[in-house]
């Protein structure tokens, strides 16, 4: 089969999902954003041959976003699946995407999903389905400090086979890199030094350190002809901080790389 | 010939401000917070904190101009101890105030790739060929830089000999540096070199200290301390041979005598040094006396003598306490005493907090107008489409039922807490080389502080600590009524460890205070770091007991106790104290600032 989503491997995390889909197990993966964890459930659920129904949670999501809800039509009104409840019944990968940000409420839905039962009841329906056997839940947190408040509850995460995720280390990125912008070697090299500058920055000095996608967006600037250094300012400065001191800092930092 | 008196007269007229260009000055205070991103980015000690170097004193060769004109002796250099990045407290050495703010970033990049200079002239040439080697985005304003300073260097002109030698080494390591392996021996010092970082002078027993001076183990560490210093002139002598480069470090306040005694060669250069050195040493007889003064009352005493203690409020407050083995409530038992750090200086929040402070206030701030819907309601702003179909697509309807509404409201936050924190001896205790308990407690009283004025919720911050049932030590440092400010920040800052541990009596106190407070919600959260403890019957089950006691007082009043603790063994005892879901064990110290505010938030979320 084709794999159209370019996934290169950190650890061991590729046999891991294969052993937890072979038990039906529901995964969680860690690490903060833009370090690849979409990329391989992409990947994997190509490999597998299964649907993907990627949902990004949000501090408004509710159960029924998931679950589905009565819509209204001239007719009257009619009941429409959500992607949880598509992906029950037809055997495909839920991925969660930052499930902390969820509200309370969907981890009702979840739990019955995610152990041995393997089940989802539909409140609004009165219905209970059977999870289909390729059926797979796959959720993501950032434990940084923005999630502070939040964290995941026990409850819930010890029912989940769970993997770490970090950025790569540097030859692996600077190889996403060039793969995923077509930029030189080089430029790549330096770009991956930057970013780990900047993710020496801990959580108490920037909200979020530079992602990988943040620097295959600079990659993809800088190789469609924008100088270096402002590519560097839009794509990895101005999104991770609004503080115009650290800016000053990040600009700084960029500077020892990228003369302007 | 012309140009040369020129140039010498023009330095001679322009004596003070021969280095500097007050137009283009850039101050440290302004930089330092980009300075310190920008020193972690580049691989420094995440822990260090920048601060203005003092000015050092150079021997250089003084000739007879300066000698007219008042010496070029001191100088600011950079250079890094343990704790400190040391930079210039300003920078006007150009007359371009960009390449002044260059210089900074320069020595901060510097500092992060080499914390300890060992070999002042290698190591720094080795540090800048690596920098512009791997940032290749720096060459461009390093050679400016280079080239700048040379420019202020001494002429080549004026010098001879050895110190000629020694000068043109030195400029063109600048101009190619990693090509020079030995600096030229020569006398004096050579002319600071504005872009290399210095060794760390020697200040082997800092003279802030009232810490050690609790610790309990004063007369043996000073002696170590002096004896240490006296090592580190020696090491500082040794180097001296072998590369000809020590007298920056004759700043030392207590290296001093030691170094007068070891370098009596130019001794005839230093008779006006000397004479401020003598006034240093002066300060620092002082200071160890208060210290030893100090340490003896409060050993022999077991309090701290008046004059250093907070100023008692009234004349006490009797409250009971619970006694197990007779199942009473014994009345007027203790003694407590509110006290007042009256003799605080106002003071800003410390810097290494001011930027988590400022994520915790953005945090609590949204509290404020959080706004939420209010579902199903009989009237309201919209629709509530979601309830409607709800009900439409029931089999059987209920017609009575028409709350197809909802509004949006601001949540009305109706909270008082008070938190009280155990100020006890055994919060002296190191968590790591530089901090201990009272100093991550402190932390977090400023934070959770700092965030509750944004939360606009009530809050009052209260101390203790106990000697016997007779002085129950309760500090006040923020009051309900009062306006968190300079002065309660003065006053958190100012707490120090003090004895023992009688809870029971302190959340009693905090109880009374609390329930004067007209609130929906009111929170009495404890900071802890181990069981209730005094040195008279108060321990073991009978401390435990008495606590357990006022902690079912305050519920009974309707206050909601909470206990965060950084004990790890408190499982035990905490859950008998305060209930299964009353309390928070903290297992990395370090972490408490960050869990508090977390805890806070989970506690007044949650009923919201
Ligand atoms: N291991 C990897 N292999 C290939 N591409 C990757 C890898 N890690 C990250 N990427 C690239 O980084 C981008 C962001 O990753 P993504 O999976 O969206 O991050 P996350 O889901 O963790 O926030 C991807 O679109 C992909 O281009
Ligand atoms: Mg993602």
């Amino acid at each position: 089969m084709q794999n159209n989503h370019y996934y290169l491997p950190h650890n061991r995390e590729i046999n891991i999902f294969n052993f937890a889909a072979q038990n039906r197990l529901p995964v969680l993966l860690k690490g903060p954003t833009g370090c690849g964890k979409t990329r391989f459930v992409e990947h994997m659920a190509e490999k597998l041959n299964r649907p993907v129904y990627t949902v990004a949670c949000h501090d408004d999501l509710t159960a029924s976003d998931l679950v589905g809800r009565y819509l209204l039509n001239p007719e009257g009104t009619y009941w429409q699946d959500g992607p949880l409840t598509r992906a029950v019944k037809e055997g495909g990968i839920c991925y969660l995407d930052e499930v902390v940000e969820a509200r309370k409420d969907t981890t009702v839905v979840l739990h019955p999903l995610s152990d041995h039962r393997r089940v989802l009841s539909i409140g609004q329906t009165g219905e209970t389905i059977k999870a289909h056997d390729d059926f797979m839940l796959v959720v993501s947190y950032n434990p940084g400090y923005q999630n502070m408040l939040k964290g995941l509850k026990p409850s819930t995460r010890q029912r989940f086979v769970a993997m770490s995720f970090d950025y790569q280390k540097p030859e692996n990125e600077m190889t996403i890199i060039c793969q995923e912008s077509g930029i030189n070697k080089e430029t790549a090299k330096q770009l991956v030094s930057l970013a780990n500058d900047l993710r020496r920055l801990n959580d108490h000095d920037i909200e979020e350190a530079a992602s990988t996608r943040l620097l295959i967006y600079a990659a993809m600037m800088i190789n469609s002809g924008m100088p270096a250094k402002e590519a560097c300012m839009s794509c990895l400065a101005e999104p991770i901080s609004d503080d115009k001191d650290t800016l000053a800092a990040i600009e700084r930092i960029i500077d020892t790389y990228f003369e302007s | 010939m012309e140009e040369l008196i020129g140039k010498t007269w023009h330095r001679l007229i322009c004596q003070t401000s021969q280095h500097e260009n007050e137009t283009a000055r850039i101050h440290l205070s302004d930089l330092s917070w980009p300075l310190t991103l920008f020193y972690r980015a580049l691989g420094g000690h995440p822990g260090k904190k920048i601060v203005p170097a003092y000015a050092t004193r150079f021997r250089h060769k003084r000739r007879l101009i300066q000698r007219i004109a008042g010496t070029d002796q001191k100088h600011f250099i950079s250079w890094q101890d343990e704790e400190h990045l040391n930079l210039p407290p300003s920078i006007a050495y150009f007359e371009d105030a960009t390449l002044n703010t260059s210089l900074y970033y320069w020595l901060t990049a510097m500092s992060a790739k080499l914390p300890s200079v060992d070999h002042w002239f290698e190591d720094n040439q080795r540090i800048c060929a690596e920098l512009l080697k791997e940032r290749p985005g720096l060459k461009k304003t390093y050679h400016k830089l280079a080239k700048a300073c040379i420019d202020k260097r001494p002429l080549l002109s004026e010098l001879q000999n050895n110190e000629y030698e020694r000068e043109i080494a030195i400029q063109d390591a600048l101009l190619k540096p990693g090509n020079h392996h030995t600096l030229p021996i020569a006398k004096g010092d050579p002319f600071p070199v504005w872009i290399w970082l210095y060794p760390a002078p020697l200040r082997a027993v800092p003279v802030k200290t009232d810490e050690q001076l609790e610790s309990g183990s004063n007369k043996q560490s000073s002696k170590q301390n002096s004896s240490e210093s006296r090592k580190m002139a020696q090491r500082i002598d040794d180097r001296k041979q072998t590369d000809g480069l020590i007298v920056f470090q004759a700043e030392s306040l207590f290296s001093w005598s030691e170094q007068a005694d070891l370098d009596r060669s130019q001794i005839d250069d230093m008779d006006d040094d000397l004479i401020s050195v003598a006034e240093d040493l002066d300060i620092v007889s002082v200071s160890r006396q208060r210290r030893s003064g100090m340490a003896k009352l409060k050993f022999d005493l077991d309090l701290p003598a008046a004059e250093n203690d907070d100023l008692p409020l009234g004349e006490g407050i009797r409250l009971p306490e619970w006694d197990y083995r007779k199942s009473k409530l014994i009345e007027d038992y203790c003694l407590l005493q509110p006290m007042l750090a009256d003799t605080v200086e106002p003071t800003a929040l410390p810097e290494h907090l001011s930027n988590i402070a400022r994520k915790l206030k953005k945090r609590f701030s949204i509290l404020q107008t959080q706004r939420s819907w209010q579902r199903r309601q009989t009237f309201g702003d919209e629709i509530d489409l979601d309830a409607w179909l709800q009900n439409t697509t029931q089999p059987v309807r209920d017609i009575n039922r028409q709350d197809y509404y909802q509004s949006q409201i601001t949540n009305q936050r109706d909270i008082a807490c008070l938190l009280l924190a155990d100020l006890s001896m055994s919060t002296d205790a190191m968590i790591s080389e530089e901090k201990n308990v009272i100093d991550v407690i402190k932390d977090t009283l400023l934070l959770f502080a700092e965030a509750m004025t944004d939360a606009g919720d009530q809050f009052g911050i209260y101390g203790f600590s106990s000697v016997k049932n007779t002085q129950v030590r309760y500090h006040i440092l923020k009051n309900f009524k009062e306006t968190y400010n300079d002065m309660t920040r003065g006053r958190i800052l100012a707490t120090r460890p003090g004895f023992y541990t009688r809870m029971g009596a302190a959340i009693r106190q905090s109880t009374q205070i609390l329930s004067m407070q007209a609130a929906k919600q009111r929170l009495l959260m404890v900071i802890s770091d181990g069981k209730p403890n005094d040195i008279d019957q108060y321990e073991g089950r009978y401390g435990i007991e008495d606590t357990r006691r006022a902690i079912i007082e305050a519920k009974k009043q309707g206050l909601q106790p909470f206990c965060v603790t950084i004990d790890n063994q408190a499982h035990d005892y905490l859950s008998y104290l305060f209930g299964d879901n009353g309390f928070a064990i903290v297992n990395d110290v370090s972490k408490l600032p960050l869990i508090l505010p977390r805890q806070y938030l989970k506690l007044t979320t949650m009923n919201a």
